[in-house]
């Protein structure tokens, strides 16, 4: 086993797409979450609706620019779907309805057959030709040895991590902000803060929308890497992942959900290179040397 | 002096008061088959201190509830400042002018001393989402916010500790900040929910003088106390609630108050 190349991968998939895809996911739900307090178990949702919504419209013949609008105002939409009926109540309830409504739209989308909207469990693939288009990068290798990147794996990395300097930028303006002061309040105790006049109920629905809606980038960003949107991308699981990088990174804090994103990702791949070789260098008795299926394959 | 104007008011249950900024009538509320609150005319004189006082279970903190929109009456009304603010909201109730405090004391407790004050100040631009990442849209208004803030917790005693979190303070100190906090909110009348429970004497004496100079500023104070020493040394009129219903209420120095 090369345990260079175990890291180099590792460290490849910490800094490439996904890596930033899951640092969105996490900004989104660290507002939610770090800031608001909000127990939102169905964060998931959000990147299924930010990536269909761009999906399903350039799939029925919309411009890609469309696509990614259409994402956005999904997420807005499944925000308040979420939150108009279950903000005035106690926390759990977020934490139920939005565990079983991310499942149920889940189960909307998968019960489709090949030519319906969504594609059913088929899914929708070759939906973000105009955005590989739009590459600047010239064809060829960026990068060292097993550190490299192809022309298309870079592209679709520069706009992620730009969307997340963009998104911690944005955050950090918000909630060094009042209204970010109101947002903590709520999260100390919304009774305090409501005693002292604040609509607790429209900031947390403005801070579920927010987080919503930068948690639908993350979707479409995972969607047009893969040039593939499919259902079952999109298990409750995903939230789960979203909440141990949040966590690993530091709940409430600026640049946690980044952090918990790499280094997430780094020991995620680490430990599976790192196993695969052990296996077949025969060093854990017992076990197959067949290749295991990645947690990440579809 | 606001106190001698309670003279104008008769000691009867459901007395006419002159100038009443907090008119009940009606109210009450029910959990299952227990009338928890049962007040049939109640009226709050305008910057006057009003003591709050009677049995556990007697209904004064189901009564702060109902009139700070907490929780909904059954049936009833109350009146506000001469609007009708039964059924609002409860921020759209501290919004009017009306500032509640809780019997078991609601600092922030992640947050720090001077972000509780500033928290509390009315009509920040910077509350609103599309302002909020443009500080400079906000940014003169905070300045304002933070002196105001800082001015009030050195007149409680509190500025030494701005920067510490809330809940590195002691109980007593919690409550002074609870009170400045709801100055910071720009009341007209200050609902005070047992605000001398748990807290030593030596800093008793301090919280009733900050209660006095509410009232001194023309501020309406009603308050529920147990300690009958606070009661009889701060306020000029006191109602006795019992079994959710006011049974009586008087001047302080007329007390015992005379008898239904």
């Amino acid at each position: 086993m090369d345990i260079v190349i175990v890291v180099a991968d590792a460290v490849r998939a910490s800094v490439g797409p996904l890596g930033a895809a899951y640092a969105l996911t996490a900004i989104g739900l660290n507002l939610h979450y770090g800031y608001t307090g909000l127990l939102n178990f169905g964060h998931v949702a959000f990147l299924m609706v930010g990536a269909y919504g761009t999906a399903v419209t350039v799939d029925q013949g919309g411009p890609f620019w469309l696509g990614i609008l259409v994402g956005v105002i999904a997420a807005i939409l499944l925000g308040l779907l979420f939150g108009l009926p279950t903000l005035r109540l106690r926390v759990d309830y977020l934490a139920i309805v939005t565990i079983a409504g991310g499942e149920v739209l889940r189960t909307v989308i998968r019960s489709g057959d090949k030519d319906s909207l969504t594609g059913g469990v088929f899914g929708i693939t070759q939906f973000a030709t105009t955005f590989f288009g739009a590459n600047p990068f010239p064809e060829g290798e960026y990068g060292w040895g097993r550190l490299a990147f192809t022309e298309r794996q870079l592209w679709v990395a520069v706009v992620a991590w730009s969307l997340v300097a963009l998104a911690t930028i944005l955050l950090v303006l918000l909630v060094r902000s009042p209204w970010g002061r109101v947002l903590r309040s709520i999260r100390e105790d919304e009774d305090a803060a409501r005693s002292l006049g604040k609509n607790v109920f429209a900031y947390k629905l403005q801070s579920l929308v927010t987080g919503g809606v930068i948690a639908a980038f993350a979707g479409m960003i995972i969607a047009i890497e893969r040039q593939s949107v499919h259902p079952d991308t999109y298990l409750p699981a995903g939230t789960f992942l979203a909440y141990a990088v949040l966590i690993l990174g530091g709940t409430a804090s600026r640049l946690g959900p980044v952090l918990g994103a790499v280094v997430y990702w780094f020991l995620f791949e680490f430990t599976d290179g790192f196993l695969r070789g052990a296996i077949s260098a025969g060093w854990i008795p017992g076990a197959s040397s067949r290749r295991p299926t990645s947690a990440r394959s579809e | 002096m606001p106190a001698d104007a309670v003279f104008a008011a008769e000691a009867v249950t459901g007395s006419r008061k002159p100038d009443a900024i907090l008119v009940v009538n009606g109210m009450h509320r029910s959990f299952g088959g227990l009338a928890a609150v049962d007040v049939g005319h109640l009226e709050v004189q305008r910057g006057v201190i009003t003591a709050l006082i009677g049995p556990n279970g007697a209904g004064k903190t189901t009564l702060f509830n109902l009139l700070t929109g907490f929780d909904r009456p059954d049936g009833g009304s109350s009146t506000f400042d001469g609007r009708p603010v039964t059924g609002l909201p409860p921020h759209r109730i501290a919004r009017a002018g009306m500032i509640r405090t809780f019997q078991l004391t609601k600092a922030l407790a992640k947050m720090s001393v001077l972000d509780n004050m500033m928290l509390a100040a009315p009509h920040q631009r910077g509350e609103r989402i599309v302002y909020a990442p443009l500080r400079s849209a906000w940014r003169h208004q905070e300045r304002d916010v933070e002196e105001r803030a800082g001015s009030l917790l050195e007149k409680f005693g509190l500025a030494d500790l701005r920067d510490d979190y809330a809940a590195t303070l002691s109980g007593g100190q919690r409550k002074l900040l609870e009170m400045a906090r709801v100055l910071m909110a720009e009341p007209k009348m200050v609902l005070l929910d047992e605000p001398m429970a748990g807290v030593n004497p030596a800093l008793v004496e301090s919280l009733l003088h900050h209660v006095r100079e509410l009232r001194d500023e023309g501020l309406t104070v009603l308050f529920v106390e147990h300690d009958m020493d606070v009661v009889m040394g701060i306020s000029d009129w006191v109602v006795c609630m019992g079994e959710g219903r006011v049974i009586s209420e008087g001047r302080r120095r007329s007390w015992p108050p005379t008898k239904r």
